[in-house]
Parts: structure tokens; C-alpha cells; sequence
């Protein structure tokens, strides 16, 4: 079974949107749901033709799908009878909530695990290992945020039954094909408060997607993936190896009672609200400060006394990958900030605040620069809070761009972040 | 783990501190009832199968906002899921696809919730990969707790033409109702698409419109063979005689009949708080001590049949 979940694409371009899909797999979802809308169509058309509920229809669907039919993969994928984008989250949640298989722990200690899951029925299990269900990935457009809000919100009530719920919205910030040009990291980071990343490259997405179910769902916490309108649609060469989590897809099926938790009435949720905002956010900072390059993230120093920090995140990140293999531009990025050192982001809430502590003081950074896309400045204003509540030394500046600019502009993030 | 146990303990006592009146249908309502016939009706479908232990049919209920909620505190033990507005059949169609071959999902929803979120009860009938049983509490004769304006949805018409085989059922007549969910369960793993529409919930609204039509309506019975009502005399004797060991007591030996049907009247013993649903007519008491004198709701809801009668 282990040997044939490993097989090889060969030479292959992936859409964002595929590159999603392909990091879901890769993860072991079993049960997809979504309400299609330009950018994120592809995505769930991609689980659709995988599921067979529609002919397959391109290289991508081809070979996986032979490789899926191969090892006995487990999806099932709805689109064309979820009619609206709250219908699709709540039948993600339902499929998520089920709980009848165990995970050994990976990420959390004995005592972290006692904060996840202590007042559940699964806190009479000695080896405190992790209750684990179908994997699940919802997905529609930023606009179908403002559908499902609803049942979104019911996600966070419920954790830590909702661990193993990947969400992903294809943000329109072009207004290409929408009325409005929201920007849903406000959404999914401030309003529903849940780990919410910007992926930057169609090349790495699915690494990304992957490692995010395997660290969320220990967790107990849904997390969600934004792409911007270009990313969602733009093709590019990946990395060839594809490798199926199959002991994730092939998991015991059940439901497991536990009303306490699953029925969201007040004297259910009053206790468990104030737990997440005052013990298990910090939580998950700390675990996504520890898995910090896990989730696909790095640091990167040019010069050796850098007194400058730039945080860049998703297309902006992508872009300054360029200056990596560029003296040129490395020559202008020090000419413009001088030594600095640049924090390589997808993570957009919740900020991991000890390691910009460490970061801060270690190196004596004065001045921090965020580069993010979207009107709704959530990395800034995280880092001015940080900076604020903890009296640091630091001044922050917001260097974002509110909306996402369209093809003929010729907008270039690397000279937005060179010529600021 | 001694952690968790404590973690778990110290809420339950906050619950019952901070929510001495936990959420809950009132005396005379008929939600409970049908909910009561859910549950029944599993028991009764596993010993028509003679299935036992681990090789039983499990019921999982799932049911959204609404007088679906007020079911839902942990202590009952009625409702499994609750989540969102609408969502009780669409949430219901994910725990089918997550749960294992030998556990039914039942759905549930008021008429308001139904006719929010149409279109999740419109993907439980097109699903094909399952079966759908979606119990609707119609509640057009008391226009739900929030007073909104009942909608009268003619489930009638609306019901075959999502795709579901429409039943009509007085909330108060759980026996016959047991009955009914037991085949149910048969139809569910045929993937047949049941909607139960569960009318007239509530008797005081009913009691009201008997009374402004003069009908005297009946009261619950108990009798002697009561096992409550013999463990109260025993309690009694034990006060009398032997008062120190009255604390290690409990103070009921059943209770079957006023938690399962959720009765006032009959978890006091009092008639007078009867509302003549009339549920205890056919409610199984293990003692057959329950019997009831006069006209009940579970008759019929209809004003007419009742003067009729």
C-alpha cells in the first residue's frame, strides 16, 4: 500500500487551484464540498472528476485518478448539489465531526493535549492520542465567506471536533468576476479567529496544504488557505512526486457522541469560547512558531547586522524569491533598507508573537516593513498590537496594497517592495 | 488525566449552578414527544432485528436552530448535533458520509428552519448516496418561541416535489409514532427519502381553543402500582423509622414517564398540571401503572374531532 501511494506525475504544470487539490490528496481527504465561483472553481472541479461524478477532462485528473483508482482512495465530492456555500460548509462540518480512529501525537505534549482535549469524551484515553476522522476540504470563493459565515463560526464551537477541516478561498481582490473585491484573510483570521495562511506559489501550495492538515487537525482547530485571482489560475512546473497519506484516507468510520460539545447551545460554548480565545490561540501561535519552516515558511538574512525586518507574504513573497538567485536586486534591497532580514511568510493569523519577540531583540531590529495584499492590513495590525502590548522597541509600517492588481497594470511586486 | 476528569467535573458543576433551568420544551410540547418516538423507535427496530450489543443500529440525531435546540442540553441525551440556522439535514448528510454503516441519521428541523435553508433539505433528497429520514416540527400554531409569523408551509405539495414521500404525525401519540420510525429505519437503508411532519405542537396553544369550544378535556392517572409511588411510601418508612439512612436514599426508583415524555405533571404527581397531551396513554410504563380518564390530544388536534368525541 505504502509503495503505490508514492508515484511519480512526471513533468507537469499545476494551477494554484490544482496545486490545492493536489495537497488535499496528498493529506488523505476524504470528503469534499464546495460551491464553485471564479477563482476557486477549479479546485473543487478537479475532486469532482477524481470522484467520477463528472468525466475526467485533463493531465492532472488523468493521471491521478489512475493513481487514486490504483490504491483504493476513498473521496467522495459534492458540487453540483450543494446549492450555496453555507450548504457546503455545513455538510463539511458534519463530515468532520465524526470521530472513531486514533493518531499517535506528533506536535502536542501530554499536557498541551490535556488543554485540546481534556473536557471531551476522549479524555479517558491514557495514551492521549488524538481523536481522527475523515479529512475534509471545503472551499468557494471570498464571497461565499459571507454565505457561510454562519456555519463557520459554528466551526470554532465546536473544536476540537472540527481538527482535519482544511478551508479554501479563492480571493478575487481583482474584482474580475465579482461585485465586490473582499478581502477574506479579515474574515477567516480576525472575525472567525481560526489559522488562516496566504499560499504564494502554486509550487509549494500543496506542501503547504498538506502539512497544514497534518498540524491543525492534532489541533483540533479548522484552518484555512487563501490564494489570490492570478495564483488561482496561473500554472507552473512542480515537483513531480506525489505521495498519499493513506492511512489518513482509509481511517475508521464513525460517529462519537458527545452532545456536550456537538450541540452548540449557550450553557455548551459560554466556558468553551472564552478557552479558545485566552488558552488555545496562544497555543497555536506557539505550535506554528515551532513548525514555523513546516508550514513552508523561512527566514532569510542579506548582510550581517540586519536592523531592518521585512515580513513579505503572498504574491509578495513569491515575487522576492527572485532576489534569492538576483545580485542585482540583492544589491538594491540592501541599498534600500541596507542589512535586513526578511521573514518569508504564509501565515497570516495567528502571528507566532514570541518568535517576532526573539527576533526583535536578538538582532535589535528598529524598524519592521509587512508586505501583504488586501485591504485588511491583518498582518500589520497583529504586529502593531504585538509591538504595543509588549512595548517593543520597534516601529511597524504597513507597506500593503489594498486590492490586487490586474494583469495590464504591470504591477510588479518586487519593485513595489524595492521602490517604496 | 486527572486533569481532564477534574476539567470535565468543575463544568458540570457550573452548569448546574449558572444554568438551573437548563433549555428546554415546555410541559405540553410536542417536539419532545417526537423526539421521544425517534429514540423509541431504534429500540425497536434492533429487537424486531434481534440485533444486540455491538451489532445494534445506533440512532444519531442531528437538528438546528429552533425548537430543535431546546432539546439539546447534554443531560438529556435527545439530540446529538446542533450547529447552525437551516443546517440540521445538510449537517445530517455529512455525518453520513463520515459515519459507520450501522448508525442512522435523523434529521431535524422546525418549519422555519426548513424554509431557510430549503435547499440543504433539497440536497438530502437528491443525495442519492443515502437514505434521508427529516422530521419537520410544524410549528404553525404557535408561531415558534420567537413569536415570528408562521409560514404554513404546504409540506404536502412541497414535500414530493423536492423528492421525499410525505407523513403526517400527531406529535402525541409516541406509541403509534415508535411504530412508525421503527419502519422507517427499514426505508432509511433502502435510501428511500422520508419527511415527517410532526403538526400541532403544543397543548396549551390546543388547550386554549378546547376550552373557548367547551371541551372539557381529560387528566393523567397514576396508579398504585407506580414504582415511584411505591418508593415514596418506602421513603416515607425510612423517615419514620430509620431517618439516618434516608440520605443514602435516592429519591426516585423510575421516573421513566416524566423524563422520557418530559411531563410536569407526572414528575410531581400532580395532575393538575396536566396540559391532556395525553402521551402517557401510550407511553410503555415498565409498571402499566399509567392510564388516562377522559379526551387527550392524542385523539386528535382538531377541535371538531375532539367535540365529536
Amino acid at each position: 500500500m505504502e509503495k503505490d501511494s508514492v508515484f511519480n506525475l512526471g513533468r507537469m504544470r499545476l494551477s494554484g487551484n490544482q496545486a490545492i487539490a493536489r495537497g488535499a490528496l496528498e493529506a488523505g481527504v476524504r470528503v469534499t464540498s464546495a460551491y464553485p465561483g471564479a477563482p476557486i472553481s477549479d479546485l473543487q472541479g478537479s475532486f469532482e472528476q477524481l470522484a467520477g461524478n463528472i468525466s475526467k477532462k485533463n493531465a492532472f485528473t488523468n493521471k491521478v485518478g489512475e493513481a487514486l483508482e490504483r490504491v483504493g482512495y476513498q473521496l467522495a465530492a459534492h458540487w453540483g448539489t450543494t446549492t450555496n456555500e453555507d450548504n457546503s460548509m455545513a455538510l463539511a462540518l458534519g463530515a468532520v465531526i465524526c470521530k472513531a480512529d486514533y493518531k499517535k501525537r506528533e506536535f502536542l505534549t501530554e499536557q498541551e493535549w490535556d488543554l485540546v482535549y481534556g473536557d471531551t469524551v476522549f479524555a479517558q484515553d491514557e495514551e492521549k492520542r488524538i481523536p481522527v476522522g475523515s479529512r475534509v476540504m471545503c472551499s468557494f470563493k471570498h464571497l461565499g465567506g459571507n454565505t457561510a459565515a454562519d456555519a463557520l463560526r459554528v466551526a470554532v464551537n465546536v473544536v476540537p471536533y472540527t481538527g482535519g477541516l482544511g478551508l479554501a478561498s479563492g480571493d478575487d481582490r481583482q474584482g474580475t468576476s465579482s461585485q465586490t473585491m473582499q478581502d477574506n484573510k479579515v474574515l477567516y483570521g480576525f472575525h472567525i479567529r481560526i489559522p488562516t495562511l496566504e499560499l504564494h506559489s502554486p509550487r509549494t501550495a500543496h506542501s503547504t496544504v498538506k502539512n497544514c492538515y497534518r498540524l491543525f487537525e492534532e489541533l483540533g482547530v479548522p484552518f484555512a488557505v487563501v490564494m489570490n485571482y492570478d495564483l488561482s489560475y496561473r500554472e507552473v512546473s512542480v515537483d513531480p512526486v506525489m505521495a498519499l497519506d493513506m492511512a489518513a484516507n482509509q481511517r475508521r468510520k464513525g460517529f462519537t457522541r458527545d452532545p456536550k460539545h456537538l450541540v452548540t447551545i449557550g450553557p455548551h460554548i459560554r466556558a468553551r469560547e472564552h478557552r479558545y480565545h485566552s488558552k488555545l490561540i496562544p497555543l497555536f501561535k506557539t505550535k506554528i512558531k515551532e513548525n514555523f519552516e513546516f508550514l513552508g515558511n523561512r527566514m532569510a538574512a542579506f548582510g550581517d547586522k540586519p536592523k531592518v525586518m521585512l515580513v513579505v507574504n503572498g504574491p509578495f513573497r513569491e515575487d522576492f524569491e527572485m532576489v534569492h538567485n538576483d545580485p542585482t536586486l540583492r544589491e538594491r534591497l540592501n541599498r534600500k533598507y541596507g542589512d535586513v532580514l526578511v521573514m518569508e511568510t504564509d501565515i497570516v493569523f495567528p502571528q507566532p508573537d514570541s518568535l517576532f519577540e526573539e527576533l526583535v531583540s536578538k538582532h535589535g531590529i528598529e524598524k519592521i516593513y509587512v508586505f501583504e495584499e488586501g485591504y485588511g492590513r491583518v498582518i500589520y495590525l497583529q504586529l502593531l498590537d504585538l509591538v504595543n502590548q509588549n512595548q517593543l522597541d520597534v516601529k511597524v509600517f504597513d507597506r500593503s496594497i489594498p486590492y490586487e492588481p490586474r494583469i495590464y497594470e504591470r504591477f510588479s511586486y518586487i519593485d513595489h517592495i524595492m521602490n517604496i | 488525566m486527572a486533569l481532564a476528569q477534574s476539567t470535565a467535573l468543575k463544568n458540570k458543576t457550573k452548569d448546574e449552578i449558572t444554568y438551573l433551568r437548563p433549555v428546554s420544551n415546555c410541559t405540553g410540547c410536542g417536539d419532545t414527544k417526537v423526539s421521544w418516538s425517534v429514540h423509541e423507535g431504534m429500540r425497536r427496530f434492533n429487537r424486531k432485528l434481534g440485533l444486540k450489543g455491538k451489532d445494534r443500529y445506533e440512532l444519531i440525531y442531528a437538528a438546528d436552530r429552533g425548537c430543535g435546540n431546546l432539546q439539546g442540553y447534554h443531560a438529556y441525551g435527545i439530540v446529538d448535533a446542533i450547529f447552525c440556522m437551516g443546517s440540521g439535514a445538510i449537517v445530517g448528510d455529512g455525518i453520513k458520509e463520515s459515519c459507520s454503516e450501522k448508525q442512522i441519521v435523523v434529521t431535524a428541523s422546525g418549519d422555519g428552519a426548513y424554509n431557510f435553508n430549503i435547499s440543504g433539505i433539497k440536497f438530502a433528497a437528491k443525495n442519492k448516496r443515502f437514505g434521508a429520514i427529516n422530521v419537520i416540527y410544524n410549528n404553525y400554531n404557535i408561531r415558534m418561541t420567537g413569536g415570528q409569523i408562521p409560514l404554513e408551509t404546504d409540506f404536502d405539495k412541497e414535500g414530493p416535489a423536492l423528492g421525499f414521500d410525505i407523513i403526517h404525525v400527531n406529535p402525541f401519540r409516541v406509541d403509534d409514532n415508535a411504530e412508525l420510525f421503527k419502519d422507517l429505519y427499514d426505508r432509511y437503508l433502502k435510501k428511500e427519502k422520508v419527511m415527517v411532519i410532526a403538526d400541532g405542537v403544543c397543548v396549551l396553544d390546543m388547550g386554549k381553543d378546547a376550552r373557548n369550544s367547551g371541551v372539557k378535556m381529560g387528566r393523567m392517572v397514576r396508579s398504585e402500582e407506580c414504582l415511584d409511588l411505591k418508593f415514596a411510601k418506602e421513603r416515607e418508612r425510612v423517615a419514620m423509622e430509620e431517618p439516618e439512612k434516608l440520605k443514602d436514599l435516592p429519591r426516585f426508583k423510575c421516573r421513566l414517564c416524566g423524563i422520557g415524555l418530559r411531563c410536569h405533571a407526572l414528575l410531581n404527581n400532580d395532575p393538575r398540571q396536566c396540559q391532556a397531551c395525553g402521551s402517557c396513554l401510550q407511553f410503555p410504563c415498565p409498571a402499566n401503572a399509567l392510564s388516562f380518564e377522559g379526551i387527550s390530544f392524542s385523539t386528535s388536534v382538531s377541535i371538531p374531532e375532539l367535540i365529536d368525541k
